[in-house]
C-alpha cells in the first residue's frame, strides 16, 4: 500500500507486509521514513492513497467512519510522549480509556487494578501524571492502552524519551504482555533495544521496506552476518 | 441505572463549565436576554389576539328589517338567520319595542309624545362566534330578502386584524434573527471548551470512544446553558410583570384587559423549551464540526 500526504510527501510507498498474530516486530528507519505513517495506517488514523489494509481480518481502509471507535478498541496505541492527561490520577487516566467506551462500572473496577498490576503502578494510582518519572507515565499510557483488552498493541517510539535502564524496563514490560498473548509493533531508532531483543525487524527507507528479517539486527550488516554465522 | 456512570458523565460536563466560566456567563446571560424579548413579545402577542378577539367578539352586526314585513314574517326571517351554524346569538327587536326603548333614552329631553308615528324598523342584533367571520356573515344577510340595511364596525375589525397580523409578522422576523444570534454565541461558547479540551477528545477518540459518546456532555452544557439564560430570563420576565402590568391596566383603563389573560404556564414551558434547545443546537453545531475535522 502507499499513503501519500495531501502536502505531496510520499510517506509509504508501495509497502506489503503482514505481521502474525501473537508476534512481535520492530520497525526500524530514521525519522521521516514512514514507521509512524505504517502504524497510522493501523489505527486507521490514516487511509492509503493506495491498496488495502487489513488488521485482524477486517479491512480498515475501507471502514464506515461509524465502525472505527470499535477497531481502536481492539488496538492500543502508545506514543514517545505518553499523551496523558495531566488533570487525571493514574487511575483516572486508565479508567478514562474504559470509560468513554460506555463500559459498566463493575467492568472498570476489575480492569483498571488489574492492568495497573501488570504494569507494575499499583502503588501510584493516585498520583498526577506530573508526579512521576518518564518510565512511569509511560507505564501508565501502556496500561491505558491496554484495559480495552486489545489484540494489538502499536508503540510509536515507546523509549524515545526514556534513560536506558528506563528503556529495558519498559521493553521487558512489552514482552512480558507479548507472551500473553497480545500482538505488539513497535516503531523506534534506538539500536541498543532492536539488538537486545533479537526479533523480527522491518526496515523502512523513504516509504519503502528494504529489509525484513526474523531475528534481526539493528544495522543490516549485523544482521547478514549473524545469518551466516548461524 | 449504573451509578458510577451517571457520575462520570456529570463529572465531564461540571469539567466543561469549569473550563471557561466567563465565556459560560455571556453565554448564558445572551440566552437571558433573547428569551426575555422572545416571552415579552410572545406575551405581547396573546394579550393582543387575545384583547382583539374580545373586542371582536362584543360587535354585533345591526340588521333592519324592511317595513313591508309583518310581524310574522320578520319572525320567520330572525329564525331563518339564527340558523346560520357562524351565528353565537341574536336578539330580536320588535319597532314598538324600539320605539319603547328609544322613549326611555330620551325622556325629559325631547317630548317623545310628538312622535305619532314609529320610524324605527324591526332590528336584529347578531353576534357572531368567531370574529374573523364578521365581515362573512354580514354578506350573507344582507342577501337575505326583506333585509333592508346591515352595519357593522366594519372598518374597527378589519384594522385591528391587519395591526395584530403586522405586529406578529414584525416581532416573528425579529425574534428569529436573536435566536439565530443566540445559537451562534452558544455555539461559540462551546467551541471554546472543545478547544480547550481537545487533547481529552483526541484521547477518547484514539481508545475508541463513539462520536455520540464524546458528544455528549458537550450537549449537555449547551443545554444546561441555554436553560440556565431561560430560567434567568423568567425571573426578569416575572419582576417586569408584577411591576408593570398593574401600571399598565391603571393608564389604558380604556382597554379591557380582564377578556386578554394569558396563559402563563403554557408560556413559562415554550420559554425553557426554547432556550433548551437553542443551546443543544449551538453545541451540536460546534462538536460536530470538530469531529468531523
Amino acid at each position: 500500500m502507499s499513503l501519500v500526504y495531501p502536502n505531496g510527501v510520499r510517506a509509504l510507498d508501495g509497502v506489503t507486509l503482514e505481521i502474525e498474530k501473537g508476534s512481535f516486530v520492530f520497525l526500524i528507519g530514521s525519522s521521516g521514513m514512514g514507521k509512524s505513517s505504517l502504524l497510522r495506517l493501523l489505527y486507521r488514523e490514516k487511509v492509503p492513497t493506495q491498496g488495502e489494509v487489513y488488521v485482524d481480518g477486517t479491512r480498515v481502509d475501507a471502514m464506515r467512519r461509524s465502525k472505527v471507535p470499535y477497531l481502536r478498541r481492539n488496538v492500543g496505541v502508545v506514543f514517545q510522549d505518553y499523551k496523558l492527561l495531566a488533570n487525571k490520577t493514574v487511575w483516572e487516566n486508565v479508567a478514562f480509556a474504559l470509560q468513554v467506551t460506555g463500559a459498566r462500572t463493575h467492568d472498570v473496577m476489575r480492569q483498571v487494578p488489574r492492568c495497573l498490576d501488570l504494569v507494575g503502578l499499583a502503588h501510584k494510582s493516585r498520583m498526577f501524571p506530573s508526579e512521576l518519572s518518564g518510565g512511569e507515565q509511560q507505564r501508565c499510557a501502556i496500561a491505558r492502552a491496554l484495559v480495552n483488552n486489545p489484540k494489538i498493541l502499536l508503540c510509536d517510539e515507546p523509549t524515545g524519551n526514556l534513560d536506558p535502564s528506563t528503556t529495558s524496563e519498559i521493553m521487558e514490560l512489552l514482552l512480558r504482555i507479548n507472551l500473553k498473548g497480545t500482538t505488539i509493533v513497535v516503531a523506534t531508532h534506538n539500536q541498543a533495544v532492536v539488538d537486545r531483543m533479537r526479533r523480527r525487524v522491518v526496515r523502512l527507507e523513504n516509504g519503502r521496506i528494504v529489509s525484513d528479517e526474523e531475528r534481526g539486527y539493528y544495522f543490516l550488516g549485523l544482521g547478514q552476518s549473524s545469518v551466516l554465522s548461524g | 441505572m449504573d451509578w458510577g456512570k451517571v457520575r462520570f458523565f456529570l463529572g465531564e460536563v461540571f469539567a466543561n463549565f469549569a473550563r471557561n466560566k466567563g465565556m459560560q456567563l455571556t453565554a448564558i446571560a445572551t440566552v437571558a436576554v433573547t428569551i426575555v424579548m422572545l416571552g415579552s413579545f410572545l406575551y405581547a402577542r396573546e394579550t393582543l389576539g387575545k384583547l382583539s378577539a374580545g373586542l371582536l367578539s362584543r360587535i354585533e352586526i345591526s340588521v333592519f328589517l324592511s317595513d313591508r314585513l309583518g310581524d310574522r314574517e320578520a319572525r320567520a326571517l330572525v329564525q331563518k338567520i339564527a340558523a346560520d351554524p357562524r351565528v353565537a346569538g341574536l336578539t330580536y327587536v320588535p319597532k314598538s319595542e324600539g320605539l319603547r326603548a328609544l322613549r326611555e333614552r330620551l325622556k325629559g329631553q325631547i317630548d317623545t309624545s310628538l312622535l305619532t308615528t314609529n320610524p324605527l324598523p324591526n332590528a336584529v342584533h347578531v353576534r357572531v362566534k368567531n370574529p374573523d367571520e364578521v365581515h362573512a356573515v354580514a354578506r350573507t344577510i344582507e342577501k337575505i330578502s326583506g333585509v333592508a340595511t346591515v352595519e357593522y364596525a366594519q372598518d374597527a375589525v378589519t384594522k385591528v386584524l391587519r395591526l395584530t397580523d403586522t405586529v406578529a409578522k414584525i416581532g416573528l422576523a425579529m425574534i428569529l434573527v436573536l435566536v439565530l444570534a443566540t445559537a451562534v454565541i452558544i455555539s461559540n461558547t462551546i467551541r471554546l471548551t472543545v478547544f480547550a479540551r481537545r487533547r481529552e477528545i483526541a484521547i477518547m477518540q484514539l481508545v475508541g470512544a463513539t462520536n455520540g459518546y464524546i458528544r455528549g456532555p458537550f450537549l449537555a452544557e449547551g443545554l444546561v446553558a441555554g436553560a440556565a439564560g431561560a430560567i434567568l430570563a423568567l425571573a426578569i420576565l416575572a419582576i417586569a410583570r408584577a411591576e408593570l402590568l398593574p401600571k399598565m391596566i391603571a393608564t389604558l383603563s380604556f382597554i379591557p384587559f380582564e377578556i386578554a389573560r394569558v396563559d402563563e404556564s403554557h408560556l413559562i414551558l415554550e420559554l425553557l423549551a426554547a432556550g433548551a434547545a437553542v443551546g443543544f443546537v449551538g453545541a451540536w453545531f460546534s462538536v460536530s464540526r470538530h469531529l468531523r475535522t
